[in-house]
């Protein structure tokens, strides 16, 4: 094995990021170094920190400092109705809606059956001891309009039928202000099939 | 010779697809006279790609590719649609094909035929068909595109026509072969005359000879897969104990 020195591992542990192969990673490390070390030791305290500190929210899963995040413990929440998502960024983007108020429950993933994830990598028992903790009213199904999505969302409504609750999904379509002579063929497809009276 | 080589126009589906880079996918594409093959398709997992909504599985869409050697890439893609996508238990029914596929298939072994019959397949599972009849029958045509087909309707031995109430051992390389009637005990492979007689029929009106055919067919899909286990049935199996 060929001795590793500092640099050369700076760059192979920047290339466990998304999307960064050697030559981003290379190029990320020598700006690090050479421009801006104040940075490269921010990055390197806040990732130790987070590393510490960051854990999962007892109620819904995500990433939270707290034993329960901040917005599980807000009381401006409506506890009545629980929304499921796959990921954080998710959960963040349906906050920019400003459309929802209720509460949420992040899988971090999503049943992907070719992958071997199932129902208990995404964490469907802790979902199901959620749900029912005697609160909730509405599940809202936001999972994603991916054939995975579809297949968590499906599983996620048969296990939680029968059970008193209200089971939603949201709507898929045309986008907002969409004509239709510039909507793609499968969407317009998808809405058609899905039409509902008017 | 060219250095490049396009195909345009290809029927094709998506069988799975991986993160290939930060923009880019893998498509292990499913197409019809190509059979399956790894294509990169650039900029796909860009925010708004016009393929990042296409490139789904179990929709009938054409392609067209470029380049050479084991990595082509995707240059276009056009949806054709003619189905909804498979909805609730059709849509792991649709997992399952596809992982049969991508597990026993071997890439650029084009069999058009059975092309044809996913194509049918996941259409009428996007139609709600009852799924045990569209999964046996693909089965049996996959083993039989391989190489394998399944003889239902005379035993192996004699060449005689299969009796419905007849004790048969199916040996995967050989057939059934008629034997004493004895405990069963629980082997997929010793059953009645009947369930290969409802499997050669695609009837599975009678809940124990259907579940005897499904035990047939993953037995003999097993045989084939040499140890491997089908992630999708894993799941689906989790997914009942709910
Ligand atoms: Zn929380």
């Amino acid at each position: 094995m060929k001795p590793v020195n500092a640099v050369d591992e700076l760059i192979e542990a920047l290339r466990c990021l998304p999307g960064v192969g050697p030559k981003s990673a290379q190029r990320m490390a020598f700006h690090l170094l050479q421009h801006d070390p104040a940075g490269a030791q921010r990055l390197g305290a806040a990732l130790a920190r987070a590393l510490a500190s960051v854990r999962r929210c007892a109620r819904c899963n995500t990433f939270t400092e707290e034993e329960v995040c901040a917005l599980c413990a807000s009381p401006k929440r409506d506890p009545s109705a629980l929304c499921i998502v796959e990921t954080p960024a998710d959960l963040a983007t349906m906050e920019q809606t400003m459309a929802y108020r209720g509460h949420y429950f992040v899988l971090m993933g999503r049943l992907s059956p070719l992958d071997g994830v199932g129902p208990h990598e995404i964490g469907l028992d802790r979902l199901l001891a959620r749900a029912t903790d005697g609160a909730v009213k509405e599940v809202v199904l936001a999972t994603n309009f991916t054939n995975e999505g579809e297949a968590t969302a499906h599983y996620i409504g048969e296990m939680l039928r029968d059970r008193g609750l209200r089971i939603t999904r949201i709507a898929r379509g045309i986008p907002v202000g969409g004509e239709l002579e510039y909507v793609d063929a499968g969407t317009l497809a998808q809405a058609f099939y899905e039409r509902r009276p008017a | 010779m060219s250095s490049r080589q396009r195909v345009d126009h290809q029927p094709a589906f998506v069988l799975h697809a991986y993160p290939y880079s930060e923009t880019s996918l893998l498509v292990e594409a499913y197409t019809r006279a190509h059979g399956r093959l790894p294509l990169v398709a650039k900029g796909a997992r860009r925010q708004g790609s016009a393929l990042r909504g296409a490139l789904l599985a179990f929709q009938p869409l054409t392609f067209a590719w470029s380049g050479r050697g084991e990595v082509r890439t995707l240059v276009r893609c056009d949806w054709q649609g003619g189905h909804p996508l498979p909805r609730g238990q059709a849509l792991l029914c649709g997992f399952y094909l596809n992982e049969l596929l991508l597990r026993l298939l071997p890439r650029e072994d084009p069999h058009e035929l059975l092309f044809d019959h996913y194509a049918q397949a996941v259409a009428r599972l996007a139609a709600g068909a009852a799924s045990a009849p569209v999964l046996r029958a693909f089965e049996r045509r996959l083993l039989q595109e391989l190489g394998y087909a399944v003889a239902l309707e005379r035993d192996a031995a004699s060449g005689a026509a299969i009796e419905p109430d007849g004790t048969y051992r199916y040996e995967p390389e050989r057939g059934p072969i008629p034997v004493l009637p004895g405990a069963a005990g629980g082997d997929p492979l010793l059953l009645k005359g009947r369930v290969l007689l409802a499997l050669a029929r695609d009837d599975y009106a009678d809940a124990a000879t259907a579940a005897a055919a499904r035990d047939l067919m993953r037995a003999l899909i097993d045989h084939r897969l040499d140890r491997q286990t089908l992630h999708s049935r894993t799941v689906f199996r989790a997914l009942q104990d709910l």
